[in-house]
């Protein structure tokens, strides 16, 4: 009888360490859906998930980043810029598909940069994005005299940032989750990423069993200025426009919540994707449910920040277990 | 006169293995006592027990004829006793009066440091041991004999300074800074400061030391004049014990199959180091703490740059400059800190055991059927004991971890496994298992160079020793040469005597 109570503590267990994001989820749901009923309303869901979808994608790059114990802060001013490339060509008669790859090429290059620095120099990824972040951010407002950009309206990429698949079913979800199917494979089923979870865990280690450290840190801030640029591409083709100041702003933040909340552990080593995938669905559930409320979306912060504070000290008790 | 400090009867087990015996030790003051020992003769703990690092479980202190029972390191200070540690602590950045009185600033009465008081007394503190930098020079800017003054003068401008443990002052010192040390030793002895030294360099020991304490193996050997004493009897002393079976299986393999050949490797450690492994031999390497033992490894393994040095792996030469240039040239490196570059914690056992694997025989796509046959296959080759693959490797045992990286590399077929420490911090039980592997892969033609501090286990594991000193290869004993004796001779820097 022990026997089983102890297996199924056991079961239960590690069945909470794996799914704990999804069964936080689940509760903030069904909270939701106490106090505003109209929350669960399908369409309600959808508007969330099409919300949710940019700052998603950036945080999937930004897992890797994290999990092998880095941290990119330009991804927001990286957001901008990727927008205002794939705009710019737009309307100069650029092929919109050679415009998204010219975009997303950009992205790659930042984030080549970023790592370049971080591992050929040995530099604090914090710094180096920092500054990055700092750079790109002004000179998107020099390029663009501080002024909106606004693209032009083609049918087809309008659809991916707004179009449907089915009774209201978001494109851009959809993008969600193909980018991350895609990266959940890298991350759990090719050596590189099991070489990103090995360099957050400890880098020494990894460089003595023969990983090329640096290039691995290179790639996974690569990995994370092509989310950054997909995420871009979501995001003009849904507002048709790119603002200087407003676009990618904080988007870092956020992505870096949305990975938290999704137990990625901030000193790396540690981390899943589909838990990405849940933290940012859990960041725009609160945005959300605080418009239902009628609360002041300033205080949405207040609420972001508690929801973290919480995360972390989660994962804290995981790791004391 | 007698004596400013005593220690009877000292006894400390770490995890239920005692460590020290129940160790005497005295000192006078105006006195200089050498304490004397192999690695892992007990004497940091001694010291550490004195200084209140560690709790001791049996004994008992007496500090000038009162015994002192609650200790911790800021009570030791007060009472007078201060240790100069290996690693220095200072701070760079402030000066050296900023660092003499770190944590004991005079006040002026605003509650404001009285840098005028901190400055006058540090230079009094210094020139008493004729060291004449300013004392506003940032300790950054000084050189490391000064350092070590500095140090001192921390121990000594604290007012009731009687005691002063100083652990391998001279390790990284040069000759010239040696002397100065020494003459500053020389004048605190004056002053009635006693001075416990701990080194391994018995010259020095005949040189500035009155007494010699030696222990070995956690028991007191020996209490004797330093005058009375050779250096050679004094690392007799130190080595003693029964020997153990020390019949390592002599080579048996072809000789003129050289592995691996390192020829003339020099750095600002390194001199001219040059050494040759046949094919299916096991060698060790001996020398103490700093002999640039694990620096030639990292040369070998890519790890270390250096001035000049050739690798020749089966005679053919080979540039390696990096970890991963190694293990393509199938050379494997267990090092000696397990926990900073041996394993990854947070990672499961598996993924653990096959790094190597996949940077050498995986494209891209991990699969999975493949290493987990990877992980029963050595899992029952090295009786891995652990709950199942995905086990976290930080909640193994040490042998269990070590058997995790020797799988590693048996994984990518080293024929060329480099093994610093392999049973640090290990078990007798494992360790025993851990010499049959070495043993097996030896016999499959593989080559293997162990670096240990352990001189039993050197003796019982290889056949050939190379013994190191001060970056140098001193000797290489064969046979019946291999004696704990000659080992310890070498590694002393001293010449054999017949």
């Amino acid at each position: 009888m022990t026997m089983i109570r102890e297996k199924a503590k056991t079961v239960l267990k590690n069945a909470w360490n794996d799914y704990s994001v999804m069964f936080v989820c689940l509760a903030l749901i069904m909270v939701c859906g106490m106090l505003v009923p109209s929350f669960l309303n399908w369409n309600n869901f959808m508007t969330i998930f099409r919300s949710c979808a940019a700052v998603g994608v950036i945080a999937l790059g930004m897992t890797f980043v994290i999990i092998s114990n880095g941290i990119d802060l330009s991804v927001g001013s990286n957001f901008a810029v990727c927008g205002v490339v794939l705009i710019t060509l737009q309307r100069v008669g650029v092929p919109l598909g050679l415009c998204m790859l010219a975009s997303c090429a950009f992205g790659v290059f930042i984030g080549f940069v970023n790592g370049a620095f971080i591992a050929k120099f040995n530099l604090p990824p914090f710094i180096v994005t920092l500054a990055t972040q700092t750079l790109l951010r002004s000179v998107v407002k020099y390029i663009t005299n501080g002024a909106t950009v606004r693209g032009i309206r083609d049918p087809f990429f309008t659809n991916i940032g707004n179009g449907s698949i089915f009774k209201g079913f978001p494109v851009p979800f959809m993008i969600l989750l193909v980018s991350g199917l895609v990266m959940h494979i890298v991350l759990s089923r090719t050596k590189f990423g099991t070489y990103v979870y090995a360099i957050g865990g400890n880098e020494t280690t990894a460089k003595y069993s023969g990983i090329k450290v640096n290039k691995v840190k290179i790639s996974t801030y690569m990995l994370a200025g092509l989310m950054v640029a997909i995420a871009s591409s979501i995001e003009v083709s849904r507002m048709a426009s790119v603002s200087p100041t407003l676009s990618g702003d904080s988007y870092e933040l956020e992505a870096i919540i949305s990975t938290i909340v999704g137990g990625t552990s901030f000193s790396g080593g540690k981390g899943k994707i589909p838990g990405t995938i849940i933290g940012a669905i859990i960041l725009y559930i609160i945005t959300n449910i605080l418009i239902h409320l009628n609360i002041s979306t300033f205080l949405s912060g207040a609420v972001k920040g508690l929801v973290i504070l919480a995360a972390v000290l989660l994962q804290k008790r995981d790791r004391a277990q | 006169m007698g004596s400013v400090l005593e220690m009877r009867g000292i006894r400390k087990s770490f995890y239920g293995v005692e460590v020290l015996h129940g160790v005497d030790f005295s000192i006078e003051p105006g006195e200089a006592v050498a304490l004397c020992g192999e690695n892992g003769a007990g004497k940091s703990t001694m010291m550490k027990v004195l200084m209140g690092i560690y709790k001791k479980d049996g004994g008992e202190i007496l500090f000038e004829g009162k015994p002192v029972e609650t200790q911790n390191p800021l009570k030791s200070l007060a009472l007078g006793l201060s240790m100069i540690h290996q690693e220095l602590n200072l701070v760079d950045q402030l000066t050296i009066a900023q660092n003499i009185f770190l944590g004991r600033e005079p006040r002026l009465a605003s509650g404001l440091i009285n840098y005028k008081k901190m400055n006058e007394d540090a230079r009094k503190a210094m020139e008493m041991l004729q060291e004449f930098t300013p004392v506003t020079t940032p300790v950054g800017q000084i050189k490391v004999a000064q350092k070590q003054i500095v140090e001192i003068a921390r121990a000594i401008s604290c007012e009731l300074c009687k005691v002063i443990i100083m652990d391998e002052p001279t390790a990284v010192l040069t000759d010239r800074e040696t002397a100065v040390l020494f003459d500053a030793i020389q004048r605190l002895k004056k002053t009635g400061i006693a001075i416990i030294y701990i080194s391994h360099r018995l010259a020095e020991i005949k040189h500035i030391c009155d007494k010699v304490t030696i222990l070995r193996d956690g028991n007191l050997v020996a209490v004797k004049q330093a005058s009375d004493l050779t250096e050679h009897e004094i690392a007799n002393l130190m080595v003693g014990r029964e020997l153990t079976d020390t019949s390592a299986a002599p080579f048996t393999g072809d000789p003129n199959n050289i592995a691996l050949e390192v020829k003339g490797v020099s750095d600002s450690l390194l001199k001219d180091v040059s050494f040759q492994v046949r094919r299916g031999e096991i060698l060790g390497f001996s020398g103490l703490v700093g002999a640039g033992r694990t620096e030639l490894m990292e040369f070998i393994y890519g790890l270390r740059k250096v001035h000049s040095g050739e690798v020749y792996l089966n005679g053919t030469r080979v540039s390696i400059t990096s970890p991963d240039q190694a293990l393509m040239h199938n050379i494997g490196f267990a090092t000696e800190d397990r926990k900073l570059s041996g394993i990854i914690g947070c990672r499961s056992i598996s993924e653990n055991m096959n790094y190597g694997y996949l940077i050498k025989f995986v494209k891209a796509f991990v699969k999975k059927h493949k290493i987990s046959e990877n992980y029963n296959t050595m899992r029952k080759k090295l009786n891995i004991v652990c709950s199942g693959s995905g086990q976290l490797i930080k909640n193994l045992s040490g042998g269990n971890q070590q058997k995790v990286v020797l799988a590693k590399w048996l994984l990518i077929n080293s024929e060329i496994l480099i093994l610093d420490e392999p049973t640090r911090g290990i078990d007798v039980g494992a360790r025993e298992e851990i010499y049959q592997i070495i043993y097996e892969m030896v016999k499959s033609g593989k080559t293997v160079l162990i670096v240990s501090s352990d001189l039993p286990e050197l003796l019982q594991v290889c056949p050939r020793i190379l013994v190191m000193y001060e970056g140098r290869m001193m000797g290489e004993l064969i046979g019946d040469e291999r004696t704990e004796h000659n080992i310890i001779t070498l590694a002393s820097g001293l010449p054999i005597s017949n």
